[in-house]
């Protein structure tokens, strides 16, 4: 290390300039693509976020008023809390799922694993609107598998009461997601080295102390990526009530049931895109700041631990 | 020439909306419903049709039709289709709950609704409360006159004597019991009640003629199709729900072409074959031709059904104006009504007060001078 620090301050300013701009021609198709795809959009949106769009009169430069109103937007706050209140409930819960079931195909005491890997991940093979479809049948009282059950039971139980949607929403992306994550998990353990379950037996750990002392921190790195990934999905809510929306009456449903839905209404049916970019910015900063947190949380657990 | 289906309604004006702001990739001609015109029309989106000669054609259509194309005294599209209200109802069910005539009048009606709902738990004589689309029909055929443009500025009060007379009535519908939200139209609960017949009628545009048998196969024979039951009995007055018009857009460089591709559709060659495939077309030389009136519709039981279809298109009650928003007030609408339809909280009243009062913020946000 110490002789290629001494190599590099012999070379001449000249040679280091070049090798510079050699640098940045190396790095230009990404930078360009980057710069493309992704800073200039949003650039654009904070550019748009700073107009109202008028159906008399046009593009009207009215500064940050978008933002200003947008903090007083009863209805933009009950989407963002609609989603917090979601996200703070199905993400651990779909995530301890994918966990139990993680560990459990790597104990190697079920039989059929490979058989259950693919089914539980199947579901993230299905497309949104098809399974958001599927489960509406499901969950259906009209005619659906619970008209059957409350009949047998003699319940009148309706998942899609106004007061259960949220409910009915996160069993589907739990049924969608759970097969996704445990299969990152389930690859985390894998990469475990043998030899450490050979120290463990050797030790005289039983299998719960080895779950815990062996397995549980393996899955440390994957779990902070799996929860951010999560996040960031939940926050982004859509097309689940999206579909219901047209497909159930009485669903509790409205325009701006998630702040996705709300932006893509403001957008398209009402024609306010400035207004619509800003909330997506703003959603965009929350959902930003709340993954850095866990990230940053979750890597110094993780660097203590090493 | 191009043709490309970029789905349904709302999400072709999307697109429209779309290409225009990104100025490419729009389409010479497209296809906008009644209500969806006024909106393109108002950011001058689309072509004076009667600088193209399309005036001519005036007399091809009843005022009611001619009417819903203008938007500020200036026409704006021509008339593809068309949504004359007139009422379905499954005879079947009807003499179960030991209703021997279809009702004529609202009165009778109502009475209906009860014996129906007197079958069982899942019988009702409707469905979809509230849509939007039924209570505006009832208000319009009542004479309601909610909504009216001259130039920016536009007019939402729902005072008026006869708009509440419709909303009265169906907000006694609502109390009773006598319709359900539960199901709303176009899904999967609908086609299969109105398959077993357990929803009684449909208040709703004539078009429904050919969309029913494929939804409702089994019920074959049962339907038939009535007037819009009436506010005073002698009166005939329908109302209008769906259908759709094709308008040129402004942005268009070949508009002349564009403007005889139309011409075809709604009265050329084109027209035959949409008639031929079930389309319900308001032009009066079909409607009042011999073998349209006399078909005889095999699942609505040999019924005549287009006798009644053409007569409801020639009684649309007059006077009516979508304003230019509607396609953002049909939005709002969900949520608004959500919490009465929903949940029982507040009345239908209460819904429209709130209704009329956002849609007053929004056009007035939106540059109109909104009363």
């Amino acid at each position: 290390m110490d002789s290629k620090v001494l190599l590099r301050k012999k070379q001449t300013n000249n040679v280091k300039n070049r090798r510079k701009q050699i640098g940045w021609l190396f790095i230009a198709p990404f930078a360009i693509f980057f710069t493309f795809v992704y800073i200039l959009p949003i650039i654009y949106s904070i550019y748009i976020s700073l107009f109202q769009n008028k159906l008399i009169g046009g593009e009207v430069f009215v500064g940050l008023n978008n933002y200003k109103e947008l903090m007083a937007d009863e209805k933009f706050w009950d989407g963002v809390k609609r989603v917090f209140t979601y996200t703070v409930i199905q993400v651990p819960v779909m995530l301890i799922l994918s966990m139990i079931l993680a560990l459990a195909l790597d104990s190697l005491r079920l039989y059929g694993t490979k058989f259950v890997r693919i089914v539980s991940f199947l579901p993230y093979g299905v497309p949104a609107i098809v399974s958001t479809l599927m489960w509406g049948f499901m969950l259906g009282t009209k005619y659906g598998l619970f008209k059957s059950i409350n009949k047998a039971l003699g319940t009148n139980f309706n998942p899609f009461a106004p007061q259960w949607t949220l409910v009915s929403i996160a069993v589907m992306a739990t049924w969608i997601y759970a097969g996704y994550n445990m299969l990152i998990f389930y690859s985390s353990l894998k990469s475990v080295s043998s030899d450490l379950y050979e120290a463990a037996q050797i030790d005289g750990a039983n299998g719960m102390k080895i779950v815990w002392y062996i397995k549980m921190p393996a899955l440390r790195g994957s779990l902070v990526v799996t929860i951010i990934f999560s996040i960031i999905g939940s926050f982004q809510l859509f097309n689940e009530p999206q579909i219901l929306s047209k497909m159930v009456s009485n669903s509790g449903i409205t325009n701006y049931y998630t702040p996705n839905m709300y932006v893509y209404n403001l957008a398209f049916t009402g024609s306010q895109q400035g207004y619509a970019a800003a909330l997506a910015i703003v959603m965009a900063v929350i959902t930003i700041v709340i993954a850095y947190i866990v990230q940053i949380r979750g890597l110094r657990d993780t660097m203590n631990e090493r | 020439m191009k043709f490309e289906n970029v789905g349904s309604a709302s999400d072709q004006y999307k697109a429209i909306d779309n290409a225009l702001q990104a100025g490419t990739g729009f389409p010479d001609v497209a296809q906008f419903e009644y209500f969806a015109m006024p909106y393109f029309a108002v950011a001058n989106k689309l072509a004076d049709l009667s600088l193209l000669g399309a005036g001519d054609y005036a007399s091809d259509y009843v005022d009611a039709v001619w009417n819903g194309v203008h938007f500020n005294n200036t026409l704006y599209a021509l008339p593809l289709d068309y949504g004359q209200v007139v009422m379905f109802y499954n005879q079947d069910t009807f003499e179960k709950a030991g209703i021997a005539e279809a009702p004529t009048t609202w009165d009778e009606y109502y009475e209906a609704a009860k014996k129906i709902r007197a079958l069982g738990d899942d019988y009702y004589i409707s469905n979809a409360a509230g849509d939007i689309f039924l209570i505006m029909s009832l208000i319009w055929q009542a004479g309601g006159q909610p909504f009216s443009t001259d130039g920016n500025s536009v007019k939402v009060d729902f005072s008026d004597a006869n708009t509440q007379k419709a909303l009265s009535f169906w907000q006694k519908m609502i109390d009773e019991d006598l319709v359900t939200n539960a199901i709303g139209n176009w899904s999967d609960d609908w086609n299969r009640a109105l398959n077993d017949g357990t929803l009684a009628t449909q208040i709703i545009g004539g078009w429904m003629t050919a969309n029913l048998p494929p939804r409702a196969p089994d019920a074959s024979g049962n339907f038939r199709v009535a007037p819009m039951p009436q506010w005073n009995a002698g009166e005939n007055y329908s109302a209008e729900n769906g259908g759709s018009t094709l308008a040129i857009l402004e942005a268009s460089e070949k508009k002349e072409a564009a403007f005889k591709f139309v011409e075809y559709i709604t009265h050329g060659d084109g027209v035959r074959p949409r008639v031929d495939s079930n389309a319900t077309v308001p032009n009066i030389s079909i409607l009042e031709s011999e073998e349209f009136l006399n078909l005889e519709d095999e699942y609505y039981g040999g019924q005549q059904v287009n006798q009644v279809i053409a007569d409801a298109a020639a009684n649309v009650r007059t006077g009516w104006q979508f304003p230019p928003f509607f396609e953002w007030m049909r939005n709002d609408w969900t949520d608004v009504s959500m919490p009465f339809f929903t949940n029982g909280e507040g009345d239908i009243f209460e819904v429209f007060a709130n209704w009329q009062q956002n849609s007053i913020d929004y056009g007035n946000e939106q540059g109109f001078t909104v009363e």
